[in-house]
C-alpha cells in the first residue's frame, strides 16, 4: 500500500518545553488513524505540522505534496459570507451543492454561520474541508462539542464518504467512542513531552455505530489500556 | 416611532432654551429662533447660498474620499507590518497634534488663496483617525480566518476582498462616522480663515457686516447640510455591506 505520510525522529520544543519527543510513524493512504491522549501531549501542535501550518524543530515529515482539509475545532467560518461562499472561498470551482447534499445542508446555501446551529455550523467546517477534494482528512477534535446523536450523525457521514472516496483520515480526539467510530489505527500518546506508547488496531467492519456491541467492546478494552498507560493527575 | 417622537421634544426643548437666551442677551448677537429660521429659509432659495454650500460641500467630499484612498491603505500597512508602524507612528501622531491654525498659515503661503488649502488642512485633520482606525482593525482580525485561508492556499485577492475587507467594514464605518462632522466643522474654519469661496467665506461676510441672524442661519445650513450627507454616506454604507455580504 502507498504510503501517505511518514513521520522520521519528529521533534518539537517551544523554547525549553518539549511538546513532541521522537516520533516515528508511517501512514499508509487510505488509512483512518486516530490519536488518543491526554491534553497538552501536542496532538494538534502534530496536526499543525502535518498540515505545514507549523514548522518541526527537527525532524523529518514526507507527506508526499498532497491535497489536505482541515476540520478545525471552531469552524473558523467567514462570519459575513454565506454557506456557499464559505466553501467557494477554498475552491472556486468546487461543486458545492454536491458536498452540501452530501452533509445533509441543501436548502442552507445562503446561511450566514451566525444562522446556523452548531452542529450546522462544523458540518459547514468538514464541507469546506471536502469541496477541495482531500486526499487527507484532518480532524482536529472538530466535534467534541456536539452531543451525542448530532456527533454521531456526523461520524455516519464521514464514514460513507470515505467509504467511497478513501481519502487518509488523521483525527484527534479525547472520545473512545468517536475514536472507534473512525479509526483503522488508533494511536495512544504519552503526556507532555509526548511519544507514542501504543497503537491499536480497530478491525470493527461497517458497522460503527455508537451504539454497536464490538463497538462497545472494544471501548472497555480501550479505557484498560488507556487507564494502564496514562499517568494518574 | 418612540425615538422619533423623542428627538422632536429635544428639539423643542434646545428652541425654547435658545428663544430664552434670545430674549436675555442682545438680540444682535444671539437673534431669536423665530427670525433666524425666516433668514435660514431665504438662504435656502438664494443661489449665492447654495452656490456657496456646494463649494463646501465638494471639498467636504474630496477631503473624504482623499482621506480613505490614503489613510486606509496606509493603515492596512502599517497594521500588518510593526516595523513600519512604530517607524511611522511619531509622525502621526505628530500630524495629529499640529493645530489647524499652523496648516493654514503653511497653505495660504504654499498656495493662496482657493479650494486646496481647506481641502488639504481637511485631509492632514482626518488622515491620522483614518490610519490609526484602520490599523486597530487589521489588528483585531480574526488570524484563525487568516490561517485557515493559508492552508486552503487561497490566492490574496480573494484573501483581501473576502477576510480583510469584511473585518475592516465597521471600521470604515467609524472613521467616516468620526469623519463628516470633523471636514464640515474643519473647512468651514479653513473657508474662514483662508478666503476663497464656500460657506466659510459667507459667515465670514456676515460677521464683516455685523450680521449675527446672517451668521446663525449659514451656521443652521452648515449643520443642516452635515447630518444629510451624514446620513447619506451611512445609507450608501448600509447599502454597499448589504450588498457585499450576499456577493
Amino acid at each position: 500500500m502507498d504510503n501517505c505520510l511518514m513521520v522520521d525522529n519528529l521533534y518539537k520544543a517551544y523554547g525549553s518545553l518539549t511538546v513532541l519527543d521522537n516520533w516515528n510513524l508511517t501512514i499508509s493512504k487510505g488509512q483512518r488513524l486516530v490519536f488518543l491522549g491526554p491534553s497538552g501531549a501536542g496532538k494538534t501542535t502534530f496536526l499543525r505540522i502535518i498540515s505545514r501550518l507549523e514548522e518541526p524543530s527537527s525532524g523529518v515529515i514526507n507527506s508526499f505534496d498532497q491535497k489536505i482539509g482541515f476540520v478545525f475545532q471552531e469552524p473558523r467560518l467567514i462570519p459575513w459570507r454565506s454557506v456557499k461562499d464559505n466553501l467557494l472561498f477554498v475552491n472556486q470551482n468546487g461543486d458545492y451543492q454536491d458536498i452540501l447534499a452530501r452533509l445533509r445542508l441543501t436548502g442552507f446555501e445562503d446561511y450566514l454561520p451566525s444562522q446556523l446551529s452548531g452542529g450546522m455550523r462544523q458540518r459547514v467546517n468538514l464541507a469546506r474541508a471536502l469541496i477541495t477534494r482531500p486526499d487527507l482528512l484532518i480532524l482536529d477534535e472538530a466535534f467534541s462539542s456536539l452531543d451525542l446523536r448530532i456527533k454521531a450523525s456526523i461520524m455516519e457521514d464521514i464514514n460513507q464518504l470515505w467509504l467511497e472516496n478513501r481519502f487518509t483520515i488523521i483525527s484527534v480526539t479525547h472520545d473512545l467512542k468517536e475514536a472507534l467510530c473512525l479509526a483503522d489505527r488508533i494511536i495512544i500518546l504519552s503526556g507532555r513531552p509526548s511519544h507514542i506508547i501504543n497503537e491499536i488496531k480497530v478491525d470493527l467492519g461497517q458497522d460503527r455505530s455508537f451504539s454497536s456491541p464490538d463497538l462497545l467492546k472494544l471501548e472497555s478494552q480501550l479505557i484498560d489500556i488507556m487507564c494502564s498507560t496514562q499517568p494518574e493527575v | 416611532m418612540k425615538g422619533l417622537f423623542k428627538g422632536l421634544i429635544g428639539i423643542l426643548i434646545f428652541i425654547a432654551i435658545w428663544q430664552v437666551l434670545a430674549m436675555m442677551i442682545n438680540k444682535s448677537i444671539i437673534p431669536a429662533p423665530a427670525e433666524t429660521i425666516r433668514l435660514l429659509m431665504e438662504f435656502l432659495f438664494s443661489s449665492h447660498i447654495l452656490l456657496a454650500a456646494w463649494e463646501t460641500a465638494w471639498k467636504v467630499f474630496l477631503a473624504l474620499l482623499l482621506v480613505m484612498l490614503i489613510g486606509m491603505p496606509a493603515g492596512l500597512f502599517l497594521g500588518l507590518s510593526d516595523t513600519f508602524y512604530d517607524m511611522f507612528r511619531p509622525i502621526i501622531m505628530l500630524i495629529q497634534s499640529v493645530p489647524v491654525i499652523s496648516w493654514l498659515s503653511l497653505v495660504i503661503f504654499a498656495w493662496g488663496i482657493g479650494w486646496k488649502g481647506p481641502v488639504f488642512i481637511a485631509f492632514l485633520s482626518l488622515l491620522p483617525i483614518s490610519i490609526l482606525t484602520t490599523v486597530s482593525g487589521v489588528r483585531n482580525l480574526d488570524k484563525n480566518l487568516l490561517e485557515m485561508a493559508r492552508l486552503y492556499q487561497v490566492p490574496g485577492n480573494r484573501i483581501l476582498k473576502d477576510i480583510y475587507l469584511g473585518s475592516l467594514l465597521p471600521f470604515i464605518a467609524a472613521i467616516l462616522d468620526v469623519s463628516i462632522g470633523q471636514a464640515w466643522k474643519v473647512i468651514l474654519v479653513a473657508e474662514y480663515l483662508s478666503g476663497g469661496s464656500g460657506l466659510g467665506v459667507e459667515i465670514l461676510r456676515m460677521r464683516m457686516n455685523i450680521d449675527f441672524p446672517g451668521v446663525w442661519a449659514l451656521t443652521l445650513i452648515a449643520v443642516l447640510l452635515g447630518i444629510v450627507t451624514e446620513r447619506l454616506i451611512k445609507l450608501g454604507l448600509r447599502r454597499l455591506s448589504n450588498q457585499w455580504t450576499i456577493a
